[in-house]
């Protein structure tokens, strides 16, 4: 049976660099590796074109060229004999071409300076197994990843992800608990969710799974790197071979310093979660037609996410990013209306460790014993809450209070003051686990104090 | 003036980088092969290019038809990569005593290989003997590491230019 451009699936994942040889009109040969190598249908591949360089300049004079692609898992080479169309610029394919490319310059530093210039389309003449490349027969093309067992299951597995989304009483338990799930029954070891500031300028990080407490409340600047980027495009993207993409970026970066100097490079941006990352599919979170945040999970293994993943954690993200609309909205019509506060006295204490709280006023920032603790809307809630406990001896609050208080500066719609409050705590409990924040009810909580914190004011550092 | 490698660029070429090679038919179709060993010949103005006979053929034809060839090595850590350009002076099958380069290539490959996640036994796997060695004449060298630049001919401290 003739292999079908389809089967090519692995090998058009980016995980071995595809090889292009082209010819000028004057009969002088070029070979090359080419960056990404898409399948568009049956009959049509996209190469990318990132410079106007000799093989664009060959295919526009002499359209014919073969590209070999390798299959990462056997190492079987496939050639392709194409004759080229067209480019495009613009469009959906142009836009997916695009974003993958957008995001390696972002992390690489070379944003605006390395980008996709047009998506060459050409049509595919012939398709063969390279005879001879390896001294066995050419194994059939490798058959896509195991996939968590059959449909069924699969359904089922959904069934259980939907249900944990659809009965969580909180935030916190929607996005910790679904992200348990994804590990437990479908091995996705390493995700997080990051949920957009009502600001729109940036995520941060409010749940994560496979990285300890680490990485909640990290901030991701909208459009920056991975995560930046597919928030601003909101497309979803999957980068295989990420470390292969990321060595790509930098030898570009290189010549980019030696060519034209590091004037127009900006630093370079560390992988969101794990460092060695090579496999990384991050989607968009949108409800209402609103980004509300990012779901990204990633793997060391290269060929950890294929077409299911994208599709299966697609229906996954819509019902997160539903939840999380509902819990907002929730938060914001369903509390009681406050009561007033209660004055407890208070009590002495024994030898309670003490806690230095500095307010850097200048950039709203905590720190605690001289260690980073959080800033922004989440440091000016927790220096309210902290006064207030030195000042009238309070430790019952209620979200209604601090959203009816001007001082915070929380939006007066859409003010994910429930996100606020998750990343607060978990900062708590990762950096000062003896001040926490406990809820008692429905937009109520409880600050707990084992510690005896002292709070000083600065203008700035 | 016919251009040359250098010490640098001859350590660089015998060094274990992917040795990618282009040739043309007599209707202008580019062939896409890999070299599996490769030697710069003193004065560094020829290089021997090892092709297993296995995966040659359409190359080798090419090679017979019209002579013309282009070789891109790039170093698989970082993409270092140059491309020479040139004309065949004589093709043979390799000889025994030349195996040698093969095999160390082979090895060189395999842990450069190695270094990005592809496992040594299926670098072992592809084809590498016997071979027909290609001996061509350099008549061009160029930048081709990817970024701004690549495709331009070579200009290095030392290194004579190439037009």
């Amino acid at each position: 049976m003739s292999t079908r451009l389809c089967d090519l699936a692995l090998c058009f994942q980016g995980v071995i660099p595809s090889v292009v040889a082209t010819c000028d009109a004057a009969g002088e040969p070029n070979i090359t590796y080419v960056s990404q190598v898409y399948y568009l249908d049956e009959q049509h591949v996209a190469l990318s074109c990132q410079f106007f360089n000799k093989t664009k300049r060959n295919i526009l004079e002499n359209p014919q060229a073969t590209v070999v692609v390798y299959d990462p898992l056997s190492f079987d080479a496939w050639r392709l004999v194409v004759r080229f169309l067209r480019e495009e610029k613009s469009g959906p394919l142009f836009d997916s071409m695009a974003l993958r490319i957008e995001v390696i310059a972002s992390h690489t530093g070379m944003s605006g300076v390395f980008r996709l210039i047009s998506a060459d389309v050409f049509e595919v003449i012939a398709l063969e197994p390279l005879p001879g490349f390896k001294s066995a027969a050419p194994a059939p093309p490798s058959a896509v990843p195991p996939q968590p067992a059959g449909p069924l299951t699969e359904l089922r597995g959904l069934q259980k992800v939907s249900e944990r989304i659809a009965r969580a009483g909180d935030l916190e338990s929607l996005l910790g608990g679904t992200l348990e799930t994804l590990d437990e029954l479908f091995h996705f070891s390493h995700s997080m969710v990051l949920v957009a500031e009502s600001e729109g300028e940036r995520l941060v990080a409010i749940a994560s799974h496979g990285y300890g407490e680490a990485g909640i409340g990290a901030e991701v600047a909208l459009g920056e790197g991975l995560i930046g980027t597919v928030a601003r495009r909101r497309r979803m993207l999957r980068l295989a071979g990420v470390g292969a993409e990321l060595r790509y970026g930098r030898a570009i970066r290189g010549r980019v310093q030696e060519c034209e100097g590091a004037a127009r490079l900006a630093p370079e941006i560390p992988l969101p979660g794990l460092p060695d990352a090579q496999a990384q599919l991050v989607l968009p979170l949108i409800a209402r037609d609103a980004l509300v945040g990012v779901l990204a999970v990633e793997s060391r293994d290269p060929l950890c996410f294929d077409e299911w993943d994208e599709a299966f954690l697609q229906i996954v993200a819509h019902q997160i990013a539903t939840g999380i609309e509902r819990m907002s909205a929730a938060g914001e019509e369903s509390e009681q209306p406050a009561q007033a506060p209660l004055a407890r006295p208070r009590q002495p204490r024994t030898a309670l460790a003490p806690r230095c709280f500095v307010y850097y006023k200048n950039d709203d920032c905590i720190f605690v014993d001289g260690e980073y603790l959080v800033r922004n809307v989440p440091a000016k809630i927790l220096w309210k809450l902290l006064g207030q406990h030195r000042d009238a001896g309070r430790s019952e609050f209620s979200n209604r209070e601090l959203r009816l208080d001007p001082k915070l500066g929380l939006p007066p719609l859409k003010d994910n003051l429930e996100s606020r409050l998750i990343l607060l705590r978990k900062r708590l409990v990762e950096k000062c686990p003896d001040v926490r924040l406990v809820p008692t009810g429905r937009g109520r909580f409880t600050l707990e104090l084992d510690a005896e914190p002292a709070l000083v004011e600065r203008e700035s550092a | 003036m016919q251009p040359q490698l250098d010490p640098q660029l001859t350590e660089f070429f015998e060094s274990g980088v992917s040795l990618l090679v282009g040739t043309r038919d007599a209707r202008l179709l580019a062939e896409n092969t890999r070299a599996m060993g490769l030697r710069v010949e003193p004065g560094g103005r020829e290089i021997t290019l090892l092709l297993p006979v296995a995966t040659a053929e359409r190359t080798l034809a090419n090679l017979r038809d019209n002579g013309r060839v282009a070789v891109c090595t790039s170093r698989a850590e970082d993409h270092r990569s140059v491309q020479v350009k040139g004309a065949v002076i004589e093709i043979r099958a390799a000889m025994a005593s030349e195996r040698a380069i093969v095999e160390r290539y082979r090895k060189l490959i395999a842990a450069s290989w190695g270094f990005l996640g592809m496992p040594t036994n299926l670098t072992f796997e592809l084809s590498c003997w016997p071979c027909h060695a290609v001996k061509l004449g350099i008549e061009s060298i160029f930048e081709q590491t990817p970024g701004p630049g690549a495709g331009a001919p070579l200009r290095r401290p030392g290194a004579p230019a190439s037009s």
